[in-house]
């Protein structure tokens, strides 16, 4: 839509597209906000995130440090031993529950963000090449994708990590990943190798869902009057592509992108739970709900302590998702 | 139609191609396997003795050499045509690496394959149906002969899941479509996105949790509770579930039923959330077609304007989709298997992989693979059949 203006009232005012464009989106996110549940799921988001980000900072205990005090493994929420209180109990170690818990959503929602968004940016521009130039490189891309979706995801996903991350030297990922994570998480480098490849793998496997809809749309965008106007007057392709294909099909994807995050959390603890993802030390919620499993006869409510939030982040991302469809599409009138 | 069908198999026979030569390079550069720990564990072993050991699995062979071993069985030696031998003198591996330099001190050689690796003891190649031996879930069986001894539980479970999931599923979603916008389709659809945003395996956990655990622990107190085996098919020793119920004997079909509960309970719900929001969409797309109109104008009964007119035409894309589930009836569930301990292939798999028991592994993508892409293959095909609009070319 901005583009279309953008197109005709080049010569008259050049901040009417700026105006036009944050009217659209202002219209989009007054929807939004009428969403309840999606309004709240973001709220208990923002919340979750910023805890476990400030992890250091609310919980009094290091991460794998292990309570030598507690005289029954793994004791129940509220448990007071010698070295403090334990919010929700301490595990078959005696390392503090809170205190990992914390530090799993840390890993878990780094990996979600990241494997969306570097999959979601990766989808769309190959998408937005293969439906805007056609021909060979549409048919590549094609080939491609018709093949990633005709392989047994979850059973080939479960080698892959199993392999991968098992190995210290098999796959060494670019140094420059290793840092940004490695300070984003706070863990030392061969805990944060784990996370960085889990990260590589996922994307490798994540990129389809948005390259089909952002090639869909860019068949559609491409035979449009406003793109011929484009290059009557001489825009550059990339210029075509990421000033005015991309942005007018951003709408599917960014949906995309909030089912996936909610999609990439369980998926990833799914690895870590059948004993092929990211391993102890390193918590994850799945890996926690993995060890919960040999105590949870005598101690129920440990499978609950990273069950629960899972479940919470995953209905979040799924309820955003759904406000943004609402929100996003022009033919529901509210 | 032929041509196309021409294009498809060979597609199919390079998806699987390119699967089998993936997972086995990954698998040729994994950590872990039969040598595992045999240095910490024999201190006194030489380089040579681990060299015969490493000979004895075939690791000393390169890795494509291995792969095409394993997939075809061949090469098995020098190539004899017309009484000359053929490549005798190619190096195929290498039987004693040298550690220090990462060199070779003793290649294999082609002609020396029949003597280091007799025939008879390494598999046939799997386009023969032989994917050799388990080595570590269980030493020295073929892995033929697992799958075989897991296929029942799992198709047991499977099946029953599907035909209920599809028995439940396909009536609420119609209903839930005739009545958009109802008490029952708001319930429906929220119970399905719940069912799409939770986790299977923590829904397994808690369903262990309420059924096998906490009436356990409170035993004391409500001893007429009934207790749900957490896992496994069949139970050891007689056991109890409540106090107004007789002991239940092993290996009956009350033990069986029993033990199926709750990995059936969790596998149908989840199918059931899928197709009947499949059904859902299905439906409504249908009933705002023009030829539903059309009956309802002539004036036929609502009821058969949704069974004749709508369902039928509503259910054609779901013959290709429930096509797709021949792969998963194989593969099993791996995660509810895994949680319920149940022992079918799914859990066999995972039993592979966190052991490093690659020939299982690899077997079971194979095959897996293989029903995938005819399964996809055969969707399309079925697609045809069912919806004459549709034409391939």
């Amino acid at each position: 839509m901005a583009s279309t203006a953008a197109t005709v009232s080049l010569k008259q005012k050049p901040e009417n597209e700026e105006g036009e464009a944050q009217g659209q989106w202002s219209v989009v996110a007054r929807r939004f906000r009428r969403h309840r549940m999606a309004m709240i799921s973001l709220v208990v988001l923002m919340i979750i995130l910023l805890m476990s980000f400030l992890a250091p900072y609310i919980t009094p205990y290091a991460r794998d440090t292990i309570d030598v005090t507690a005289p029954v493994r793994p004791a129940p929420p509220g448990v007071v031993t010698d070295a403090g209180r334990h919010l929700l109990g301490i595990d078959h170690l005696g390392r503090d529950l809170f205190t990992r818990l914390l530090y799993a959503g840390r890993i878990s929602l780094t990996i979600a963000i990241f494997v969306v968004a570097i999959s979601e940016t990766l989808g769309v521009m190959i998408g937005a090449a293969a439906g805007y130039f056609g021909g060979f490189t549409d048919a590549a891309v094609s080939r491609v994708i018709e093949f990633m979706l005709a392989i047994p995801l979850l059973p080939i996903l479960l080698i892959v990590s199993a392999i991968l991350l098992k190995g210290d030297d098999i796959l060494r990922p670019p140094e420059f990943l290793n840092r940004i994570i490695g300070a984003v998480l706070l863990t030392p480098a061969r805990e944060t190798r784990q996370v960085v490849v889990m990260i590589m793998i996922l994307v490798v496997f994540s990129w389809l869902g948005a390259a089909r809809l952002m090639r869909g749309m860019a068949l559609s965008l491409r035979s449009r009057e406003f793109v011929e106007a484009l290059r009557a007057q001489g825009a550059s392709e990339g210029r075509i592509i990421f000033r005015h294909i991309i942005p007018n099909g951003i709408a599917p994807i960014l949906v995309n992108a909030s089912l996936a995050l909610g999609g990439i959390i369980i998926l990833e603890s799914a690895l870590s739970f059948l004993g092929v993802g990211i391993q102890d030390p390193t918590p994850t919620w799945g890996n926690m709900l993995a060890q919960s499993r040999s105590y949870m006869f005598t101690n129920p409510w440990l499978p609950l302590v990273p069950g629960i939030p899972l479940v919470i982040v995953s209905l979040c991302f799924n309820f955003i998702g759904d406000g943004l469809r609402d929100a996003l599409d022009p033919r529901l009138k509210r | 139609m032929t041509g196309y069908l021409i294009r498809r198999v060979i597609q199919m026979v390079f998806v699987v191609l390119a699967v089998a030569v993936a997972t086995y390079f990954l698998f040729s550069i994994a950590p872990g396997g039969p040598l595992t720990g045999l240095r910490q564990s024999q201190q006194r072993l030489k380089d040579t003795d681990v060299a015969r050991i490493r000979a004895q699995y075939e690791l000393d062979l390169y890795w494509p050499v291995r792969f095409s071993r394993w997939l075809a069985g061949f090469p098995s030696g020098p190539i004899v045509i017309a009484g000359n031998t053929y490549f005798a003198e190619v190096p195929v591996g290498c039987y004693l690496p040298d550690a220090e330099t990462g060199g070779c001190k003793d290649y294999v050689y082609l002609e020396e394959m029949p003597k280091l690796h007799p025939p008879i003891k390494s598999s046939q190649g799997v386009l023969r149906g032989d994917f050799g031996l388990s080595s570590v879930v269980s030493i020295g069986r073929p892995a033929m002969d697992l799958f075989r001894s897991r296929i029942g539980p799992t198709l047991e479970l499977m099946v029953s899941a599907l035909l209920l999931s599809l028995l439940i599923g396909i009536p609420i979603g119609i209903f839930s479509a005739v009545r958009q916008y109802s008490k029952f389709d708001y319930l429906a659809t929220t119970i399905s996105f719940i069912g799409s945003a939770m986790p299977t395996f923590f829904f397994g956990l808690i369903m262990i949790l309420l059924f096998s655990i906490v009436p356990v622990l409170i035993s004391e107190q409500a001893p007429w509770l009934i207790r749900l085996p957490p896992g496994l098919r069949t139970a050891i020793r007689p056991y109890e579930i409540a106090s107004w119920l007789p002991t239940i004997q092993p290996k009956t079909p009350a033990d069986r039923f029993l033990h199926i509960l709750m990995p059936l309970f969790v596998l149908t719900f989840f199918n059931t959330a899928q197709w009947s929001r499949f059904v859902r969409s299905s439906m409504l797309e249908v009933l705002r077609q023009d030829y539903v109109r059309t009956a309802r104008a002539k004036g036929l009964v609502e009821r058969a304007v949704i069974v004749k007119h709508a369902l039928r035409n509503a259910l054609i894309p779901f013959v290709t989709i429930l096509v797709l589930q021949i792969p998963s009836l194989f593969a099993g569930a791996t995660i509810t298997e895994t949680v319920f301990a149940w022992p079918g292939i799914g859990s066999l798999y995972v039993d592979a992989l966190n052991r490093s028991d690659w020939p299982v592994a690899l077997a079971f993508i194979f095959i897996t693979a293989v029903l995938t892409v005819f399964a996809t293959l055969l969707g399309d095909i079925l697609y045809t059949v069912v919806d004459p609009r549709i034409r391939y070319s």
